[in-house]
């Protein structure tokens, strides 16, 4: 057992691993590229100013996330010594386009069809800007746009995200709801009821749920209070994921029910574990109850299915057909829409790009392409053989399908596509601030 | 046996690659070898039988074998025959990680090395963390006697198994594409049908 009471130092946490996105929100991500070391860190003493904290956020400021993330190159070209750079593990050592086949960024979703600069090798820094209005997202947008500029770093990119009506994903769902309880770290409406986990399965340096402190790079300080980001742009195929919901429901509100029975939610948030027959908006009003629910009721899957999306990524207290461990799984995820909505009713893809900016953390830096190669890919852990995840699996074949669990049979779906596709992607190294002041050290 | 045509020159290759590995072998066993060979074109089978099941081991479908061969520490022979002498066959732990098909270990002459062998369900190294939190007492216990265990909750654990694996050269699987999980549903589905085919033929 891990002792829950491992003192953090939120002061020293960048606000993106304990941050609510609000509703409405707008945001940046901005890629980044220094010109040598010097010029990258004199990039890190305008930046780190602008940072918010963990701290600043418990103290009420939930309005801003600005974050600076590192990948492997803008690591090294930094100047870091070897020994600091090889105790990052390999998949930012090697890149996320050179992890695509762990990953299944496969077809469409190669690395060859990425949207540059993502997984080019380019990629340095990664500002990431969440703001709950447009002037102040301006504002930080400006002030890290100077920061960079003065420093002469040229920006390969910026990618602006911005909440659709109601604060929902392109597919039409309330999202950012689930968030993993972390010992040590600021509770969240929004946590779901499990016993805190180890702070080490999040922030590098602290013990992890088996007891032991994951490896992290060294020095203490450059390692210390980080944690790994895979950020990855998917694009949605909304146009599909109605006409799939069409041709299997008979009326309206059976696609609304397929639609939560393919997410575990009805697109209010509200758990089909708690409304199982229809949507009950009035949860939606008591944010504290969308994540308190367990499956003990529903271990045959009748109420929300095993291969739903929410039960996979958190399977909670189902029965699993193979030994897992859901607590060393979790991850926090920290999503933002980019695009346009595509107009209600429409069926016929307009051609245009949208969907989701997702930045996954964990001490764990395999713990995306588990959670992707495992639990979206794969259904043998949920009893359900080969089966994928229905929303964001690579369902590009014929035979996919997606089993709802029903007396007297359970009903089989065919005819699912890949709903979602990978524009392109990073891993990175999110510091703790500490360690963003000890890499924009002029003399290191 | 008639040779098509489109293969033919393929077999003629194979027939010859045979003649040369092969010096020892009687003419009948490499007709029989050859026969293999046929069958195989003819099926359409192209893609090989087995795959690297990523750093070392082989892969065939969705079950992958893991074979270790390891130095024990002094005594640590008899101490672990005392083990599964006591074990009795019982591997709950194995039971409850639910991918595993068989495992076997063997003490090589001399006592000085044990090997390890396992057939499982997807990638070997995707699961090693769950069972640092989930059996490691398990885990600790089975492999303790192997000189320089790590203990299976050190980040080092992957690197050091992989130290002493070796790939199969030669293996068959008879369902490759079933795993544990299938196997075991498949299993409890048939079970169902024939107590529905009972109750329906006693009407």
């Amino acid at each position: 057992m891990v002792d829950a009471t491992d003192a953090i130092d939120l002061d020293d946490l960048q606000s993106l691993i304990v941050f609510r996105r609000p509703a409405p929100y707008w945001g940046s991500f901005v890629l980044a590229r220094f010109g040598g070391a010097a010029q990258g860190r004199a990039a890190l003493r305008g930046l780190v100013p602008h940072v918010v904290s963990a701290a600043e956020w418990g103290a009420g400021r939930r309005n801003l996330s600005v974050a600076v993330g590192l990948t492997y190159e803008g690591l090294a070209a930094l100047g870091l010594p070897a020994e600091s750079l090889d105790g990052f593990p390999v998949q930012l050592r090697d890149g996320m386009a050179a992890r695509a086949s762990r990953l299944g960024d496969l077809g469409d979703s190669a690395p060859d069809n990425w949207q540059s600069p993502f997984g080019t090798g380019s990629v340095h820094a990664l500002v990431l800007i969440t703001a709950d209005s447009e002037a102040l997202w301006r504002e930080s947008l400006a002030a890290a746009g100077r920061a960079i500029d003065e420093a002469g770093l040229q920006i390969l990119g910026r990618q602006h995200v911005a909440a659709l009506a109601g604060a929902r994903t392109t597919f039409g769902y309330r999202d950012g709801i689930s968030f993993p309880n972390i010992a040590g770290l600021p509770e969240s409406p929004f946590t779901a009821p499990e016993r805190p986990i180890a702070t080490g399965e999040f922030l590098l340096g602290h013990p992890s749920e088996s007891g032991a402190v994951l490896p992290m790079p060294q020095p203490d300080v450059l390692g210390r209070n980080g944690i790994y980001a895979g950020v990855r742009k998917i694009h949605t195929r909304v146009a599909a994921f109605r006409s799939f919901l069409k041709a299997n429901s008979q009326d309206a509100a059976g696609e609304e029910l397929l639609a939560a029975k393919m997410v575990g939610r009805w697109r209010s948030g509200t758990p089909l574990s708690l409304a199982p027959a229809a949507d009950d908006p009035s949860l939606v009003t008591e944010p504290d109850r969308l994540n308190d629910f367990t499956y003990a009721d529903d271990l045959q899957g009748l109420i929300c299915p095993h291969g739903a999306h929410i039960r996979r990524m958190n399977p909670r207290d189902s029965s699993l057909a193979t030994l897992a461990d859901p607590r060393i799984h979790r991850i926090i995820r920290q999503g933002a829409v980019y695009g346009p909505a595509l107009p209600d009713d429409v069926l016929d893809d307009d051609g245009a790009e949208r969907g989701l900016f997702f930045t996954f953390m964990s001490a764990r830096a395999d713990a995306l392409e588990f959670l992707k190669r495992e639990w979206i890919d794969d259904g043998n852990t949920f009893n359900l053989g080969s089966e994928r995840d229905p929303i964001a699996g690579n369902n590009d074949d014929d035979g996919a399908t997606f089993t709802i669990p029903a007396r007297p049979v359970r009903r089989r779906l065919r005819g699912l596509e890949r709903f979602t596709v990978t524009r392109g992607g990073e891993y990175a190294f999110v510091p703790s601030l500490t360690a963003l002041r000890w890499l924009a050290d002029p003399e290191p | 046996m008639s040779h098509d045509s489109s293969i033919a020159p393929k077999l003629e290759e194979i027939k010859q690659e045979i003649d040369q590995a092969l010096p020892n072998a009687s003419q009948e066993a490499k007709d029989t070898l050859l026969g293999g060979v046929e069958a195989q074109l003819r099926s359409g089978q192209v893609e090989p039988g087995t795959t690297s099941a990523g750093r070392v081991g082989s892969r065939a479908g969705k079950v992958s074998e893991l074979t270790v061969i390891a130095p024990l520490k002094p005594g640590g022979a008899d101490r672990l025959r005392s083990l599964f002498k006591l074990m009795n066959g019982y591997f709950g732990a194995a039971d409850r990680v639910g991918t595993v098909h068989d495992m076997r270990f063997v003490f090589l002459p001399g006592d000085e090395q044990m090997l390890f062998a396992t057939a499982f369900d997807g990638d070997w190294d995707s699961y090693i963390d769950d069972f640092a939190t989930q059996i490691p007492v398990e885990m600790d216990l089975l492999f303790s006697e192997v000189e320089g265990w790590p203990g299976i909750h050190d980040p080092s654990v992957k690197d050091f198994i992989v130290e002493y694996q070796h790939t199969a050269e030669g293996w068959y699987v008879a369902s490759p594409d079933l795993t544990v999980a299938d196997t075991r549903r498949a299993q409890k589905k048939a079970e169902i049908v024939d107590e529905l085919l009972d109750k329906v033929g006693s009407l």
